[in-house]
């Protein structure tokens, strides 16, 4: 597992969410990029119950993704995070009276996963209930896993097919001590893209209460 | 007792109703009192018993110890009899018993008046002779008549009892099924369908994917002749196989090669043996597992052409029949074949270019079956055992992968994707491999004399590695010239050489490759032995190569030479020893080895003594020759 980051992609003027996404698959695929399959993101929320009253409702995240098909993501909104085997959703179901599924909440990104060399480029749609809110790029550099020592390709290869619209550096990196050997790892990908989908969530329902 | 009876009390009871009996109130229910005729009757009843006393033991003493008694009231026993005749059982012989009495009562009297001789004598009675006669042949006819009905009485109970012993058999052998269907019972998994009892062959709840359904069925065989005689090995339960699973099988895995040079590879017969049947082992058991057998090879069988079919090799597998064709090495032949033969008929359905003898390579088809097993014991780990909920069954790093979020790559190098076949195929060049170098080094003992080989064979072998330490000496010389330590890595396709040096040296399949080499090494050794054999004789060392340009270059190797001088000053000064260390020319025949000292003038050293330089030919005889007996023969040039 390498370094990872996942952008937001803007809609192309006058065009509709996926022929912005086939025009970035066309580009990567100029490129020399080989598809491989097909990749998907989930994430669930979860209200926290039973808390004391007056406390602000904690949220929970939980994440799957096709990339570690045998584990699952639990994020605490600002707070620690939990890798656990596949069975956690069953043990979820299990804390229903702490824990209560937000079924409106459930947000999705599906798209094609493709290879160039060393990268890993995973385009998709963010979906959430039946409407698609944006388009989601992820590259992963395979061989290296210091953030900083990365970026920089990423960054120049990104420039390569997206164009200007290259992110700085996710900020999940930008936390992580600068010399010291801070790996990263699944949690960092699953963060930037719950980051991801919380921002377009607030981007297309103002006034609600997410954050 | 002879004085008579005792005194008699008769007691009757009270005239008081009996009662029946009492409830919980309190109030009790009486037996209505008996009416006159009943209480006759029962009055006549005990009569009947006891002869006017109530103890009914008293009455059979009275009877058996006082003849007076008995024989004083016949009469009224005779009453009684009529009276209540079928009340008692007893009484036919208790009146023969009676009468029995009375007769011997008249019978002592007789006697004791006998005895006094006063009123009563007694005569011999003349016996008419005629009168004897004749009766013996009476009697002979009725000891012959009771004679037969004895006889007759005496086949009556013997045939009573023939029919009584064969009912038993008959209800052992019953109770036989039953024990022998519990003895199968415990070994086999069994269940009813209708009034069938089938019975579960398959490996199935081992893990086994394998199609065939596999099942058995138990077949009672109670219903035979009795009359005849039961066979040996009879039993009550027998079992019916599905007709494609009769027979023995058994994977036969070979490898041939067009030149007749590898026959050395597995050579034994241990399969052909009918199988030996345990002692204690029922028939239906030897069947049974035959069958199981003949299952688990059919299962091994298809799953190896499968994979034959589905990798994709550069030399494509070849599935015919019942025959698997691969080459792992090029010559070579790896078949892996089903031989199913069925019921006595030796008709192996092999194919019919099967050669000659035995050529199994019995670890590959051991290995086969137990990998096949590893194989279920994977499915069935990861599906039908018992698993925690928290987490899947298997490796640590693969319960790990959820928590520690491996990704695809990762997990996909976890599992374990090589084939039987693959796996098969690997064995068989690492066993091939094994085989050919252990031959080329002992045909390179046998051909050459000096140095020695020596070949050391690990015995803890992996099936994909095993090792052999190489030692070349010089015999007798073994403290003077230091041998040269070789350890081989035999591999799946490729030989590792590790020097005592920790130099690697890696050579390829090809047989050529670790014969030259070997030789080569062989050659340095000598060249080496001949360095210290100077210094312990005080020559000097003047020059040594191992490359010199000396006779006609070769591709693989290269003379080497070494330059002494001998300690005297007088004598000449150069001393050439050259040594062929081309592996090519050494192949052919020791003689040809000095070949290329052609070149320099050889002349011999014994003693100081000098001769001049012969004939090649002699020089290299000589060459050979001294080294047995001063080791080195020395040359120089003028």
């Amino acid at each position: 597992m390498g370094v990872t980051c996942v952008c937001q992609v803007p809609v192309a003027e006058g065009k509709s969410v996926q022929q912005s996404v086939d025009i970035v698959q066309q580009k990567l695929e100029q490129l020399g990029a080989a598809k491989q399959g097909s990749f998907c993101v989930d994430c669930e929320t979860y209200h926290a119950t039973g808390n004391v009253s007056g406390q602000p409702t904690k949220l929970l995240y939980v994440m799957h993704n096709t990339e570690t098909p045998l584990s699952c993501l639990a994020l605490f909104e600002g707070g620690p995070c939990l890798v656990a085997d596949a069975n956690f959703d069953v043990l979820m179901v299990k804390l229903k009276s702490h824990f209560q599924n937000a079924k409106g909440h459930k947000v999705e990104c599906r798209g094609s996963r493709y290879r160039y060399c060393d990268f890993l480029i995973k385009v998709g749609v963010v979906t959430m209930g039946s409407s698609a809110r944006g388009i989601s790029v992820e590259v992963e550099y395979c061989p290296c896993v210091v953030p900083g020592d990365s970026w920089n390709l990423i960054k120049e290869f990104m420039q390569s097919f997206l164009g200007p619209s290259v992110p700085e550096l996710p900020s999940v990196f930008v936390a992580k001590p600068e010399g010291l050997f801070a790996p990263s790892d699944s949690v960092d990908t699953m963060t930037q893209y719950l980051e991801l989908f919380n921002k377009l969530r607030k981007m297309q329902m103002p006034g609600s209460n997410q954050r | 007792m002879s004085g008579g009876p005792a005194v008699r009390v008769s007691i009757e009871s009270t005239c008081e109703k009996q009662v029946q009996e009492v409830a919980l109130d309190g109030t009790e229910t009486y037996v209505p009192p008996l009416s006159m005729s009943q209480n006759l009757a029962k009055l006549a009843q005990r009569i009947d018993f006891s002869q006017g006393s109530d103890s009914e033991e008293d009455v059979v003493e009275g009877e058996h110890t006082n003849p007076d008694w008995g024989k004083q009231e016949p009469e009224e026993e005779e009453g009684t009899v009529k009276f209540q005749p079928s009340l008692w059982p007893w009484d036919s012989v208790r009146n023969n018993l009676r009468s029995a009495l009375t007769e011997m009562c008249v019978l002592n009297d007789v006697l004791s008046v006998v005895k006094e001789k006063k009123y009563m004598a007694l005569d011999p009675v003349s016996q008419d002779p005629s009168v004897g006669k004749t009766p013996q042949v009476f009697q002979l006819i009725s000891k012959k008549k009771s004679l037969a009905i004895a006889a007759q009485l005496l086949v009556k109970g013997a045939e009573k009892l023939t029919k009584s012993v064969a009912e038993n058999q008959e209800n052992r052998r019953q109770r036989d099924f039953n024990s022998e269907l519990l003895r199968l019972r415990s070994q086999w998994k069994l269940r009813k369908v209708g009034d069938k009892i089938l019975g579960d062959l398959s490996y199935r709840s081992a893990g086994s994917l394998f199609p065939h359904h596999g099942t058995f069925e138990v077949i009672k065989n109670t219903d035979i002749d009795l009359d005849k005689k039961l066979p040996e090995d009879y039993c009550p339960l027998d079992v019916q196989i599905p007709s494609d699973l009769e027979g023995s099988a058994y994977i036969k895995v070979s490898i041939q090669k067009q030149a007749p040079d590898i026959g050395d590879l597995g050579t034994i017969s241990l399969f052909r043996k009918p199988p030996k049947t345990k002692a204690g082992t029922q028939l239906w058991h030897v069947k049974l597992e035959a069958a199981q057998n003949v299952l688990l090879c059919k299962e091994i069988f298809a799953q190896l052409s499968r994979e034959a079919v589905q990798i994709k090799s550069q030399i494509p597998h070849i599935v015919v029949k019942n025959q698997i064709i691969s080459q792992p090495f090029p010559g070579l032949q790896l078949s892996i074949s089903l031989c199913h033969s069925t019921g006595d008929k030796k008709n192996t359905r092999t194919s019919p270019e099967k050669p000659k003898p035995d050529d199994h390579l019995y670890v590959l088809e051991h290995n086969l079956h137990q990998m096949m097993r590893e194989f279920h014991k994977q499915q069935l780990s990861s599906v039908v055992m018992p698993h925690p909920a928290s987490a899947p069954f298997g490796h640590k790093r693969q319960r790990l992968a959820g928590p520690m979020a491996y990704d695809k790559t990762e997990i996909s190098s976890l599992q374990q994707s090589e084939g039987l076949l693959e796996k098969i195929i690997k064995q068989a060049k690492h066993i091939f491999l094994r085989s050919r170098t252990a031959r080329t080094i002992d045909s390179l003992a046998s051909r050459i004399e000096d140095p020695q080989i020596q070949a050391h064979w690990s015995n803890i072998n992996d099936v994909y590695e095993s090792s052999v330490k190489v030692l070349i000496t010089s015999q007798g010389y073994e403290q003077i010239c230091k041998s040269i330590q070789l350890q081989l890595n035999i591999g799946v396709e490729q030989i590792r050489v590790v020097h005592r040096d920790g130099r690697v040296v890696t050579l390829s399949h090809q047989e050529q490759e670790l014969q030259d080499f070997l030789l080569s090494q062989m050659s340095q050794h000598q060249v080496h032995a001949v360095q210290q054999l100077a210094k312990v004789m005080g020559w000097h060392v003047l020059s040594f190569s191992n490359h010199v340009g000396l006779g006609p270059v070769e591709s693989i190797g290269n003379a080497s030479a070494v330059t002494v001088a001998p300690p005297t000053e007088s004598t000449p000064s150069q001393c050439v020893t050259a040594q062929r260390a081309a592996a090519k020319s050494s192949s052919s025949s020791p003689a040809a080895k000095p070949k290329s000292c052609r070149r320099a003038t050889w002349s011999r050293t014994a003693s100081g003594a000098t001769s001049e330089g012969p004939t090649r030919r002699s020089t290299g005889a000589r060459w050979r020759v001294a080294t047995s007996s001063t080791r080195w023969s020395c040359s120089w040039r003028r």
